[in-house]
C-alpha cells in the first residue's frame, strides 16, 4: 500500500500532460476531443478515489521532504474534488484553450498537493509556486497582460515568501518544519524571527490575494476565462491556506509571532469582501468578492492558532475551495451585469442552481457547506475569546448573503430576455450540465455530511502535532 | 371564566384520556414535521413543467403536503403528555461532534403551540397563495423550505440547530418577497435581510459566548442554558438575545422591516411571516431568557416592558395614520408582538402562561389582520384607505373576517385572544402595575384605532370614484375562515371540549393544557417574591 500513497499526484501529472498532448491539433480527431473534459474529471476522480483508498497510510518519502498523514489526505482529497468539479462544470466555449483549460487546474492541484504533504519549507514553497504559475498560463491564455500583471504580484509575493523562509532558516538552522516545532518549542519570540514570520505571512497574503491584497489580483480574476477566474480565486488561495494552516501548526507554541497580523487580514477580508460583494454589479465580481470574504474566514481560523481551530479551518477550506473553484466556472460565458443572468433560471436551470448554491456557499448561508465551516471557526473564535472578530465576521457574513440574494434574484427572477438576447446566454454541453447539477450535490453533500468530514477534517489538525 | 385562569394554567396533574391519541406513534415525530416539507420543496423544484403544465399540481402538492403535517401535528398534539413537564417527541443524535453539536429535537408545552400555529398558518398561507401564476414551482419550493425553516427553529433544542434554522429561513422569505412581493419589494426584502441579520448575528454572539463560557463542549440546549455564568457574561447574554427576539417579532425600535414586509410581501408569505416566522421572536425569549436566565430577565424585565408598551402604542398610532390599508394591517400586527413581550416581562407564572398561550393567539389574529387586509385591497383593487368606503354591504364577507380579526387584536371574549390577554394583565398587575396600566390604555387605544378604520372603510357610503369590489372567493374564505375559526375555537374551548356532564375531553385535549406542560419549569423561578440584591 505504501507504495501507492503518491499514486494520486502520478495520476494527476500524467492526465495534465495527458491532457496537454491529447488537445494538440491532430492528435486527437475534433469529435472525439469533446470526450476530454470528461476524462480530465475522470483522472480527478480516480486520483480522488486512490486518494481516500489508500491515503490513510502513514509513511514519509524523499527523507521525510514528503510526508503523507490524515492532513495531506483531507487537503488532497479537497483540492482534487475542487479541480474535478470546476472541470466538469466549465463551459468550454468560453475559454479560449481546452487542452490548457484542462491540464493547468490539474496541475494547480498538483501543487497544493505537493504543498499538503510537504516536510519542509522549500516543499512548500514549491508547492505554492506551482499552483500559482498554472494560473498564470491559464490566465494568460485569454489576456497576456493579465497573466503578466499575475506573475508579476505572485513574484512580489514569492519575493516576500522566500525572504521569510531564507531568514527562518538563517534564524533557527533547519527548514524541517517538524524540526522547526520542536526547536520553537523551546527558542523565545525575537524580533529576527518574528520579522521573517511576518514576511513569510506576507508573501501568503499577497499569493492568495486575500484582503488587503486582493485588489491587485481581482482584476485579474476578472478579466480570465471563467475557469481561470475558479482557478486564480480558489486553486492558488487554497494552496496559500495549505501552506498557513502548516506553517501555523508550526509556529503553535508562538502564536504572538503571527496572530494580530491574521486577525487584522481576517477583519479587513471578511468585511470589506462582503462590502464590496454587495456593491459589485457584475455577478462574476461578486463571486470573486464573496470568496475573499471567505477567504476572511479561513484567516480568522488560522488565528486560532489550536487544534480545533485549524481543524475547522480545514474543514472550511474544503467547502471554499469547491465553490470558489467551480463558481466561477459555472458562470460560464455569462458576461455583463446583474442583467446577464436574467432568464438564466427557466432557461438553464441547473446552471442557475449551481450559480446560486455556489454563491450562498461562499456567503455562508445555511445550510450550505460554507455555512457549516464558518459556523465551526466562529465556535473556534468564541473559545479563545475573539469575540470583536467573530462580531465582524457576522457583519460580513450578513453583507455577503445579501449580495448573494441580489445574485439568485438576477438569476431567477428577473425577466426573461427577448428571443433575441436569449441568443446570448451560451448554451452548454450535457456534461457540463450534469456537472453544474454534480456542484449543487457536493456543496450540499458537503454540509449533510459535515459530520465525517469534519472528524476527518480534526484529525488532520491532529496529525501536525496539535492538541 | 377569569377566576378559573389561574386555574387552567396549572399542569393536569394525571394523564388526560383523549380518544386517539396513541393510534399512531413514532420517535422520528418532529423530523417529519421539519423534513417532510424540505423533500417534498425538492421534489417539486426537479418535477418536469413544461410551460407550466404541472403549476396546478404542484399548488396541489404543496397543499397536501401542509394537510398532512397539520394531520401529523394533531397526532401529536392529542398525544402530547399533558402532566409532564419534560421535552417530549425527543430525538438525539451526535451529528458534529468535533463542535459539540447534536441534532437534537423536541417540543415542550410551548413548542408544541408554536408548531400548532405553525401548522395551521402554513396551510393557510398556501391557499393564500393559490392565486400565484408566475414561476409557481420556485414559489412554493421557497414557501416549504420556509415552513420547514420555522418548524426546525421550533423544535431544535440544540443551538446550532436553532441557529441553522433561524438563519436559513432569511433567504427563502426574502426571496418570496424579490420574487412576488409589490411595488416596494426590493426596500421590504433588503430591510427583512438587514433585520433578520442583524437577529441572526446578535443570536450567534449569545451562543457564542455562552459556549464560550460554560467550556466550548456542547451546543446543547440542556448544557448551554444551565451553564452558571457571571452576572456581566449573563447581562451580555440577555442583551443579544432581546435584540435577536426584538428584530424578529418585531418590537419597537427594530420594527423597520414590518411595514414594508406585510404591506408588499404576497398574501402567503406576509401570513407566514406575521402568524408564525415573527412569533420565533417571542419563543426565543421564553427559551433563552425566561426560562433559563432568571436574574438577568428580573434586571432586563423594565427595558423589557419598555419595548413592549412602546410597540403597542407605535403600532396604533401608525395604523391610525396610514393612509395604505395593508400598511395600516402591518401596523395592527404589531400589537399581539408587544402584548407577548410584556406578559414575559412582567414576570409571574400568570403572565407567562399569557404570553405562551398568546404566541398562538397573538400570531393568529396577527396573520389573520394581515391576511385579510391583503385580500380586501386584492378584491377592491385599491389599498388606499381614503377610496374605500361601504365595503360592507358590498363584501360581506371580507367586511365579517375583518371585524373578528380587529376583535382578534382586541382581545374580546369568545376569542383565544381575550384568555390569554386577561392572564397578561391580571398576572403582570403585581410585578409592573404602571406598564400594565399602559398596556391596558394601548389596547383601548388599539380598539378605538380600529374602531375608526373600520368605520372609515365598512360604513357609510360607497366612494363613486373607487374602482369595482368583489367579495372573498372560495378559498380566500377558506384560508381566512380556517384562522378565524381556530382563534374561535380555543376561546370557545380553551381546556378542550367535554362530553356533558364529564371531564372527558373529546377530539381536541385543550391548548391551555397543552401549553401548561412544562410551564412550572420555565416559571417556577418567579413564583414567589424576588430576590433581594439580585443583579
Amino acid at each position: 500500500m505504501r507504495s501507492l500513497v503518491l499514486l494520486p499526484e502520478a495520476v494527476v501529472v500524467a492526465g495534465a500532460i495527458g491532457m496537454l498532448f491529447l488537445g494538440r491539433p491532430g492528435v486527437m480527431r475534433r469529435g472525439r476531443r469533446r470526450y476530454l473534459p470528461v476524462a480530465a474529471t475522470l483522472v480527478a476522480l480516480v486520483a480522488l478515489g486512490i486518494e481516500l483508498w489508500v491515503g490513510a497510510v502513514l509513511s514519509s518519502f524523499f527523507s521525510g521532504a514528503l510526508v503523507q498523514d490524515r492532513f495531506a489526505l483531507f487537503a488532497k482529497a479537497a483540492v482534487l474534488l475542487a479541480a474535478a468539479a470546476a472541470i466538469a462544470v466549465t463551459d468550454w466555449s468560453a475559454e479560449e484553450s481546452q487542452p490548457v483549460g484542462l491540464a493547468m487546474p490539474l496541475l494547480a492541484a498538483f501543487g497544493v498537493m505537493v504543498a499538503a504533504s510537504s516536510g519542509d519549507l522549500v516543499g512548500l514553497w514549491a508547492g505554492i509556486e506551482l499552483a500559482g504559475l498554472a494560473a498564470v498560463v491559464l490566465v494568460a491564455t485569454r489576456r497576456p497582460d493579465l497573466g503578466i500583471r499575475l506573475l508579476v504580484t505572485g513574484a512580489v509575493g514569492t519575493a516576500l515568501l522566500l525572504v521569510g523562509i531564507a531568514y527562518v532558516y538563517a534564524t533557527v538552522g533547519t527548514a524541517d518544519l517538524a524540526a522547526l516545532r520542536q526547536l520553537l518549542q523551546v527558542e523565545s519570540p525575537t524580533l529576527p524571527l518574528a520579522l521573517p514570520v511576518l514576511l513569510l505571512f506576507g508573501g501568503l497574503a499577497v499569493r492568495a490575494g486575500w484582503a488587503p491584497y486582493q485588489f491587485a489580483r481581482v482584476p485579474v480574476a476578472l478579466g480570465a476565462s471563467p475557469l481561470g477566474t475558479g482557478v486564480v480565486v480558489g486553486l492558488v488561495a487554497m494552496a496559500a491556506v495549505t501552506v498557513g494552516i502548516k506553517v501555523t501548526a508550526v509556529l503553535t507554541f508562538r502564536p504572538e509571532l503571527f496572530t494580530s497580523g491574521l486577525l487584522v487580514l481576517a477583519a479587513v477580508a471578511m468585511v470589506g469582501g462582503g462590502a464590496a460583494a454587495l456593491a459589485a454589479r457584475s455577478p462574476r465580481a461578486r463571486l470573486v468578492y464573496l470568496a475573499v470574504g471567505q477567504a476572511g474566514w479561513l484567516v480568522a481560523g488560522l488565528a486560532t492558532d489550536y487544534r480545533a481551530g485549524l481543524g475547522a479551518t480545514l474543514f472550511l477550506l474544503g467547502a471554499f475551495g469547491v465553490a470558489a473553484t467551480a463558481g466561477p466556472a459555472a458562470l460560464g460565458g455569462v458576461e455583463g451585469g446583474e442583467g446577464g443572468l436574467a432568464g438564466l433560471g427557466s432557461l438553464r436551470p441547473a446552471r442557475a442552481a449551481a450559480l446560486a448554491i455556489a454563491a450562498l456557499s461562499l456567503a455562508g448561508a445555511p445550510p450550505l457547506a460554507g455555512f457549516f465551516g464558518e459556523f465551526a471557526v466562529a465556535a473556534s473564535l468564541a473559545q479563545s475569546g475573539q469575540f470583536a472578530l467573530l462580531a465582524l465576521g457576522l457583519l460580513g457574513a450578513v453583507l455577503s448573503q445579501a449580495a448573494a440574494l441580489g445574485t439568485v434574484r438576477a438569476a431567477y427572477f428577473q425577466s426573461l430576455p427577448d428571443e433575441a438576447r436569449r441568443g446570448a446566454i451560451p448554451s452548454w454541453t450535457r456534461f457540463s450540465s450534469a456537472g453544474a447539477v454534480g456542484l449543487c450535490a457536493v456543496i450540499v453533500a458537503y454540509g449533510v455530511f459535515a459530520s465525517p468530514i469534519m472528524g476527518l477534517a480534526d484529525q488532520g489538525a491532529k496529525a501536525l502535532g496539535l492538541r | 371564566m377569569i377566576l378559573s385562569l389561574p386555574a387552567i394554567a396549572q399542569a393536569t396533574p394525571s394523564p388526560a384520556s383523549v380518544p386517539g391519541a396513541n393510534v399512531f406513534t413514532s420517535s422520528l415525530l418532529m423530523s417529519l414535521v421539519v423534513w417532510v416539507p424540505v423533500v417534498v420543496a425538492v421534489a417539486i423544484a426537479t418535477m418536469p413543467n413544461p410551460r407550466g403544465r404541472y403549476d396546478v399540481l404542484m399548488k396541489q402538492i404543496a397543499f397536501f403536503t401542509n394537510l398532512g403535517l397539520l394531520f401529523v401535528l394533531w397526532v401529536a398534539y392529542n398525544q402530547f403528555a399533558t402532566f409532564l413537564p419534560t421535552m417530549q417527541f425527543e430525538e438525539k443524535v451526535t451529528w458534529l461532534p468535533a463542535i459539540g453539536a447534536v441534532y437534537h429535537l423536541g417540543v415542550d408545552g410551548t413548542g408544541m403551540t408554536m408548531l400548532i400555529v405553525s401548522g395551521l398558518v402554513g396551510i393557510a398561507s398556501v391557499l393564500a397563495s393559490w392565486g400565484v401564476r408566475e414561476r409557481v414551482r420556485s414559489y412554493f419550493c421557497l414557501l416549504l423550505l420556509t415552513q420547514a425553516c420555522i418548524s426546525g427553529a421550533i423544535v431544535a433544542h440544540d443551538m446550532f440547530v436553532l441557529l441553522l434554522f433561524w438563519g436559513a429561513s432569511v433567504i427563502p422569505i426574502a426571496l418570496l418577497v424579490l420574487g412576488w412581493g409589490g411595488a416596494r419589494r426590493e426596500s421590504a426584502a433588503w430591510r427583512l435581510v438587514g433585520y433578520w441579520g442583524l437577529g441572526t448575528g446578535s443570536l450567534l454572539v449569545a451562543t457564542m459566548i455562552v459556549y464560550a463560557a460554560s467550556g466550548a463542549t456542547s451546543f446543547d440546549m440542556d448544557v448551554l442554558l444551565k451553564a452558571g455564568l457571571a452576572p456581566r457574561v449573563q447581562l451580555a447574554v440577555a442583551a443579544a438575545l432581546i435584540v435577536a427576539a426584538a428584530t424578529r417579532l418585531p418590537l419597537f425600535p427594530f420594527h423597520g422591516w414590518a411595514r414594508d414586509v406585510y404591506a408588499d410581501a404576497p398574501p402567503g408569505v406576509a401570513l407566514l411571516v406575521a402568524g408564525s416566522a415573527s412569533r420565533l421572536g417571542a419563543y426565543l425569549l421564553i427559551r433563552g431568557l425566561i426560562a433559563a436566565d432568571p436574574d438577568a430577565s428580573r434586571l432586563l424585565s423594565p427595558l423589557l416592558a419598555t419595548l413592549a408598551v412602546l410597540t403597542v402604542v407605535y403600532g396604533a398610532l401608525a395604523a391610525l395614520r396610514a393612509v395604505d390599508l395593508r400598511a395600516a394591517g402591518g401596523y395592527l400586527a404589531l400589537v399581539p408582538g408587544g402584548v407577548t413581550v410584556f406578559g414575559l416581562a412582567a414576570l409571574t407564572p400568570l403572565s407567562i402562561a399569557g404570553s405562551i398561550l398568546s404566541l398562538f393567539s397573538g400570531g393568529l389574529a396577527a396573520a389573520l389582520i394581515v391576511g385579510t387586509c391583503a385580500t380586501l385591497s386584492e378584491r377592491a383593487q385599491t389599498r388606499s384607505v381614503q377610496l374605500l368606503r361601504g365595503l360592507a354591504p358590498r363584501m360581506p364577507v371580507l367586511s365579517w373576517l375583518l371585524v373578528i380579526a380587529a376583535l382578534g387584536l382586541i382581545g374580546v371574549p369568545l376569542l383565544a385572544s381575550y384568555p390569554a390577554e386577561a392572564m397578561i394583565l391580571f398576572g403582570s398587575f403585581k410585578s409592573q402595575p404602571a406598564g400594565s396600566f399602559a398596556v391596558a390604555g394601548a389596547l383601548v387605544l388599539v380598539a378605538a384605532v380600529v374602531a375608526v378604520v373600520l368605520h372609515r372603510i365598512l360604513l357609510g357610503s360607497p366612494n363613486p370614484d373607487a374602482p369595482a369590489v368583489s367579495d372573498a372567493a372560495l378559498g380566500e374564505a377558506w384560508y381566512l375562515g380556517l384562522i378565524a375559526g381556530a382563534l374561535l375555537w380555543v376561546g370557545l374551548f380553551p381546556g378542550g371540549p367535554k362530553l356533558p356532564g364529564t371531564e372527558q375531553v373529546v377530539f381536541d385535549p385543550g391548548l391551555l393544557n397543552v401549553m401548561s406542560a412544562g410551564l412550572t419549569d420555565i416559571a417556577s423561578a418567579y413564583a414567589g417574591p424576588s430576590p433581594a440584591g439580585s443583579p
